[in-house]
């Protein structure tokens, strides 16, 4: 992603291209096309409502996620958090508590864990990466721990029936995304506290100097990741119906290959909603047509890998292009 | 041009005959010669941009001239490119530079032979090269354990196992560019122990300084340069200070002074007694509204240490901070700049610049809350906050969200001091900003301060381009040896009075 274009975005460009979401657009279109004329079923209507679903499962952490990215740290203890939140709802709800305070606890709980991984980094130098790490493994084990690796279940529910099923035809885990993903893009673009962390991801120096609490800025994207995570965790024992240690395996890693095939920065500094959104199409559209293709499971995940590498090589060379047009050689 | 030295003549190490070297712009070196015998240590001074730099260049091989001859022991510098440089290094001229390259985490000895550790069929032999490291810290007179790792070294142990790693093959010729500017003044002697063992050994020293007091103590000779010349080569022993400012300033050109008569405001900001060791013990002055207080001395001298501790982002041992008669020594950083003081430092690429975001971004970081309409930050007023800076400083870019990275360091460093005038702050410590920026823009970077003065805002301008003081500021403080030496006010600011304050 260039740097012009992602700082240029805002106003009534909130929503401007660049070269890189074009590029990520035709991927899609390519692969959509391509699957829908070779694959049986991938057109039907079950099919897109799938793959709307399986993309909020991913897009929900992954706006959080790109936050963080874009501050250059990193966390990799997504799917353990889900899980583990997952699970705690699942044994509130089996306790009969109040649906409402036992989501709200659940995702109280993404929040703590979160902000705790986040201080690590900002008051105690903790790489994130470790951090998270360290909550990666915790959370897993954690969760099958309490759960003797059993699902948990708990009596039907209404208000989770809601979340699991489809509102005006459309998966509600879908339009939790999209509505979030309004609230993420307008908030990394139109607040203090977005802009605070592109500042921070750029140049941590001078943004401190400027008076940034950049400490603070650290623990809130964790804070938040934690949030989005456990709602994640909430949308997801809706679906399933009950609270299961080792869901979302390795969805830590479709996330954040979503952020950096949408052309976030691991270095920090830059990166874009609407480029974590098509990522994460692009992501979900391979899985999908993979698995309908009736392709070897093993060999899909080499598909996914090189699709995932390629994508970001491309986008970096773009970007070096781009580049070496804006800063001179 | 060159005042012949009265010495035993010694064989020759290094000469540069007739070099001449032009950049784009500026003619660096202009027909100089310079030469230098065994065993000699010799002091190379000049103000930023003499030649120093291009001089040490030539010699280091890399860079070439584009016309002249650098000779080293005898033979003449014939490769092009990094090709010259390792001839250079084969024949035994080794440079040590202010940014120490030590790898803290690896041991001295490991350090001493960095990238040619002593192997035997691929295997590091590590006896061998702690032996070898143990002889070769022996000979600088050290008693350093080669195991010990290099971030348990003080900031003078580092420097001399800088300087034990240039003893390693057989150098000839050792440059010490400002050794002694990141060491305290008790560190010195350690240092010249080590240089001295140096020239014992027959090593031509060349030893870039302006600490006068250095120089008599290590030096014989010391070679002044000014705009790309040698402005002459005088006996350490029969030079006084004045006569070496002389050669080093020259004639000085036509100042076109800024600055009127000196002004009394109140006191704004007060320090008493600051000590933050080992830089600084005890400083105290006054800033006034409206001043431009200037504060001069070498590099090394604690003038970063003392803005920083101002601006609170280093604790300080001893001492008080007082803004309008408020104590503010225990404030943070943060609650400062609230209070009103803004801070520009001195690497403006390291930490001062967010490149990748736009110039309005870069403005309006010091306080989003100014251009947010509850919480939402509106485009148009931060258009039209950070077009008013831009508009006010002169600031020339594009496209108001440009990114900062793409404009000039002159503009760049406009950008920096621009984000303080948008935040409102009453009082600017800027550290260097007239730093790597281009003639023009410094004299428009003068007209901005001295413009912010005339508005109220009082500022203290860190330079250590000593003739820019005189031109932008009321008040000059020199600061040596940890404590100011002197003051000086306008309109009796004089270069040469100021620079031989300093050395």
């Amino acid at each position: 992603m260039s740097a012009t274009t992602t700082n240029h975005r805002r106003g009534f460009r909130l929503f401007a291209l660049d070269m890189n979401e074009i590029g990520l657009i035709v991927i899609l279109l390519v692969l959509y096309f391509g699957f829908g004329a070779t694959t049986n079923g991938f057109l039907s209507a079950n099919n897109h409502l799938s793959l709307l679903r399986d993309a909020a499962s991913i897009a929900i952490a992954a706006w959080a996620v790109t936050l963080i990215i874009i501050a250059g740290e990193i966390d990799v203890s997504v799917g353990p958090m889900v899980a583990f939140t997952s699970v705690c709802l699942a044994f509130m709800l089996k306790a009969d508590v109040n649906v409402a305070l036992a989501i709200l606890a659940a995702l109280a709980i993404g929040g703590a864990l979160g902000t705790f991984a986040g201080s690590l980094r900002a008051y105690f130098g903790v790489p994130s990466f470790v951090a998270t790490l360290g909550l990666w493994s915790a959370l897993r084990g954690m969760s099958f721990f309490t759960t003797n690796a059993l699902p948990v279940t708990f009596p039907d529910n209404a208000f989770l029936d809601i979340l699991a099923d489809n509102m005006f035809g459309i998966p509600t885990s879908a339009i939790v995304m999209l509505v979030l993903f309004a609230i993420f893009s307008f908030v990394s673009q139109k607040t203090a506290y977005g802009r605070s962390i592109f500042a921070v991801g750029g140049n941590a120096n001078a943004a401190e100097l400027c008076g940034i609490n950049v400490a603070r800025i650290r623990v809130l994207i964790f804070t938040t990741s934690g949030v989005m995570a456990a709602l994640a965790g909430v949308l997801l024992t809706a679906r399933l119906g009950s609270g299961n240690a080792g869901t979302a395996s390795g969805l830590e890693f479709d996330v954040i290959a979503a952020v950096v095939i949408g052309g976030t920065a691991l270095s920090g500094g830059r990166g874009s909603m609407l480029g974590t959104l098509l990522g994460v199409f692009v992501i979900t559209l391979i899985g999908n047509g993979l698995v309908l293709r009736g392709i070897n499971p093993f060999f899909q995940e080499v598909v996914r890998g090189v699709i995932i590498v390629a994508a970001v090589l491309a986008n970096i060379l773009v970007t070096r292009y781009r580049e070496r047009r804006i800063f001179g050689a | 041009m060159q005042t012949a030295r009265q010495q035993d003549p010694q064989p020759l190490v290094a000469a540069v005959r007739g070099a001449t070297k032009r950049y784009p712009g500026v003619l660096a070196l202009d027909d100089v010669d310079f030469e230098i015998g065994r065993g000699e240590v010799r002091a190379l001074l000049g103000k930023n941009g003499a030649g120093k730099s291009t001089l040490i260049r030539l010699l280091t091989g890399a860079t070439m001239p584009d016309s002249g001859e650098v000779t080293i022991d005898g033979a003449a510098l014939t490769g092009s490119g990094t090709q010259r440089t390792v001839e250079a290094a084969r024949l035994g001229v080794r440079a040590v530079y202010q940014e120490l390259s030590l790898i803290v985490g690896m041991s001295i000895a490991e350090n001493l032979f960095l990238g040619r550790w002593p192997s035997s069929m691929g295997v590091l032999s590590h006896g061998e090269m702690e032996h070898r490291a143990r002889e070769t810290l022996a000979r600088l007179g050290l008693t350093l354990d080669p195991r010990r790792r290099v971030a348990t070294l003080s900031p003078a142990e580092r420097q001399l196992v800088e300087i034990a790693r240039v003893m390693i093959g057989e150098p000839k010729l050792v440059i010490l560019d400002e050794p002694t500017s990141s060491l305290a003044a008790a560190e010195v002697q350690f240092l010249f122990k080590a240089v001295r063992s140096l020239a014992a050994a027959g090593i031509a020293v060349i030893y870039v300084s302006h600490r006068m007091s250095e120089i008599r103590q290590i030096a014989q000779a010391a070679t002044v340069m000014r705009d790309g010349k040698v402005a002459g080569t005088v006996e350490v022993a029969g030079a006084d200070t004045a006569e070496i400012i002389r050669l080093m300033l020259g004639r000085s050109e036509q100042e076109d002074r800024l600055v009127g008569e000196a002004r009394g405001g109140d006191t704004v900001l007060s320090v008493r007694d600051l000590a933050v060791p080992p830089k600084l013990s005890g400083v105290s002055f006054d800033l006034k509204r409206g001043e431009v207080l200037g504060f001069a001395g070498l590099l090394g001298s604690g003038r970063t240490e003392l803005l920083r501790a101002i601006g609170g982002l280093d604790g300080v041992r001893a001492g008080a901070v007082l803004l309008d008669d408020k104590d503010i020594t225990r404030a943070s950083y943060g609650e400062r700049v609230k209070s009103g003081i803004g801070m520009t430092p001195e690497s403006r690429k390291e930490d001062g610049i967010m490149p990748l975001l736009g110039v309005d971004e870069n403005t309006v970081a010091t306080d989003f809350s100014k251009v947010a309409v509850s919480g939402v930050i509106s485009a148009s007023r931060m258009a039209e906050a950070a077009g008013d800076i831009v508009r006010r400083i002169g600031i020339k870019t594009a496209r108001i969200d440009t990114p900062v990275g793409t404009l000039s360091g002159g503009n760049q460093q406009k950008v920096v001091i621009g984000r303080w005038v948008y935040a409102g702050s009453r009082i600017l410590l800027l550290d260097e900003p007239t730093r790597g920026v281009d003639v023009e823009a410094k004299s428009q970077i003068y007209a901005i301060i001295r413009q912010l003065a005339a508005e109220g805002k009082s500022i203290i301008f860190v330079s250590s381009e000593i003739e820019e003081l005189p031109k932008v500021c009321d008040r000059v403080l020199v600061l040596k040896d940890g404590n100011f030496v002197q003051e000086f006010s306008a309109p009796g600011i004089e270069t040469d009075t100021l620079m031989a304050a300093c050395l």
